[in-house]
């Protein structure tokens, strides 16, 4: 039989290098952080590995020698430290440090710039889909602002210019709305930005820009929220990810009309997020391959398939989880649960 | 049915009988401001399945005489409308008005017999002359 191939890898140092391999390897299920060590105790990465529950170990040597480590990873890029760890390991273990170290570090950062580009190129294609949206949105007050100033340009009766003015007014905000609920949501995510989001807000935020992409005429919105839910994010990611799949979930109810529901809870000190439709269901065999990227159900140049895989990858980068239940013919409920961060952090 | 026939009073010089189909309020209330202006009466309804209710009801089935369509609209859309005027009142010419340009949309509408395309925001001058036009076309058919 197989053994499981399992690295226990310990990090000594906790800067930027350290920050972004916590990041990254925590999400590899193969990988096991051990530890991580730095003379700092103010170094970013210290913070992080708190967040994750990753064990943050003063003493270096303890680190490398008693935690059963079978990989050292040295991004202090100290030579005085790559000989110290060389000459203190246990025998069995190997050690990733210099010139090594400096590669991987430059893989990790092309790596986390390429996740970055593709989740904005996937915004940017979807975007396109928003036209026909954006344009009756906009087009229609136009209508009522030119409709109103050619009136009140004959208009005699005082109340009724003071009212059409107003309404004019009106009508000027929301159209200035769309400009910027969609720029917020186009501009590109900045890194390293987490900090409390109300999943409830979002979710609001997002029900507004994901009109633009489908219609939601005939289309029953149901909210469960409970107050006051947040989870620790990039607001903007976590923007995406509500949008993508209440665009999907809108998209399955197109030929059948039906209901959307929109969910939030604390259970378990956890925090729970439904999004839920009565579409057309997604086929039993399908459902493993959904999050994978570029698989798409859509009609070529409609879907890029990469929405749900990118909402996986955001999900898990908050340390959340997704799940997914679905019924043909009967609907689709999208599971996302966080862990309570904040409480614990 | 009488709240669909607003505006027209006996004795009042009425130059024709449109209806506006638009989901949103604003939009009806801005075009029937504009026409009333020109002597036309108009209904109004919020959708196409409403349209299809109000071009049905009494007399409407006679006097109506330009439908101005929407097309992104709930319950029955404006291209369902509007086959269903072309091919149930085809007397009564239809006029489309959205939001939205798009060549290919027009052109399979012109193609279905619909006599004008105005995309908004459309100046009160250019939808006047808009059902003018539609209201020459219907006397020319019934001719």
């Amino acid at each position: 039989m197989e053994r499981p191939r399992h690295t226990k890898v310990a990090i000594v140092g906790a800067g930027r290098g350290g920050h972004a391999l916590l990041d990254l390897l925590h999400r590899v299920p193969s990988i096991e952080i051990i530890g991580i060590a730095d003379r700092d105790p103010a170094a970013l990465g210290l913070q992080r590995a708190h967040e994750l529950h990753i064990p943050v170990i003063t003493d270096v040597l303890d680190l490398i020698r008693n935690h059963g480590a079978s990989l050292i990873m040295d991004v202090t890029d100290d030579p005085e430290m790559e000989a110290y760890l060389h000459a203190h390991r246990p025998p069995t273990t190997d050690i990733l440090s210099g010139s090594s170290s400096r590669l991987l570090w430059e893989l990790v950062q092309h790596e986390s710039k390429l996740e970055a580009e593709l989740l904005q190129s996937e915004k940017l294609a979807g975007i396109g889909s928003f036209a026909a949206g954006i344009a009756h949105d906009i087009n229609n007050p136009l209508q009522l602002i030119l409709g109103l100033s050619e009136n009140l340009a004959e208009e005699r009766d005082l109340a009724a210019v003071h009212e059409q003015a107003r309404d004019i007014i009106e009508a000027v905000k929301r159209t200035s709305a769309i400009c910027r609920d969609l720029t917020r949501y186009s501009r590109r995510a900045s890194p390293h930005e987490d900090v409390p989001v109300s999943v409830n807000g979002k979710l609001d935020e997002a029900l507004r820009i994901a009109r633009y992409a489908s219609s939601f005429h005939d289309i029953e919105i149901i909210k469960h929220y409970q107050p006051g839910v947040a989870v620790l994010g990039n607001p903007d990611e976590l923007l995406h990810v509500f949008v993508n799949l209440i665009t999907n979930a809108v998209h399955a109810m197109e030929q059948t009309r039906g209901t959307l529901t929109l969910e939030t809870a604390v259970l378990h000190g956890e925090i729970n997020v439904r999004i839920s439709d009565t579409g057309c269901g997604i086929a039993p065999e399908k459902i493993p391959e959904i999050f994978e990227p570029f698989f798409t159900t859509k009609a070529p140049g409609k879907g890029t398939g990469l929405g749900l895989y990118n909402v996986k990858t955001i999900v898990n980068k908050m340390h959340g989880v997704i799940a997914v239940d679905s019924q043909i013919e009967k609907g689709t409920t999208f599971t996302l649960i966080f862990p309570n961060r904040e409480l614990t952090g | 049915m009488s709240e669909f026939r607003s505006g027209s009073f006996i004795g009042e010089a009425c130059e024709g009988r449109v209806l506006v189909v638009d989901d949103e309020p604003d939009i009806r209330k801005v075009v029937k401001m504009t026409l009333q202006k020109a002597g036309y009466e108009v209904l109004e309804a919020e959708n196409g399945e409403k349209a299809i209710e109000v071009i049905n009801s009494g007399e409407n089935r006679l006097l109506l005489d330009v439908v101005i369509c929407d097309i992104r609209m709930p319950k029955i859309n404006g291209a369902e409308a509007v086959a269903y005027f072309r091919t149930n009142y085809p007397r009564v010419p239809v006029i489309v008005l959205t939001g939205f340009p798009d060549t290919d949309m027009a052109t399979s509408f012109l193609r279905q017999g619909v006599v004008d395309y105005l995309v908004k925001p459309v100046e009160g001058e250019k939808l006047r002359a808009a059902v003018a036009r539609a209201m020459d076309q219907r006397e020319l058919a019934r001719l």
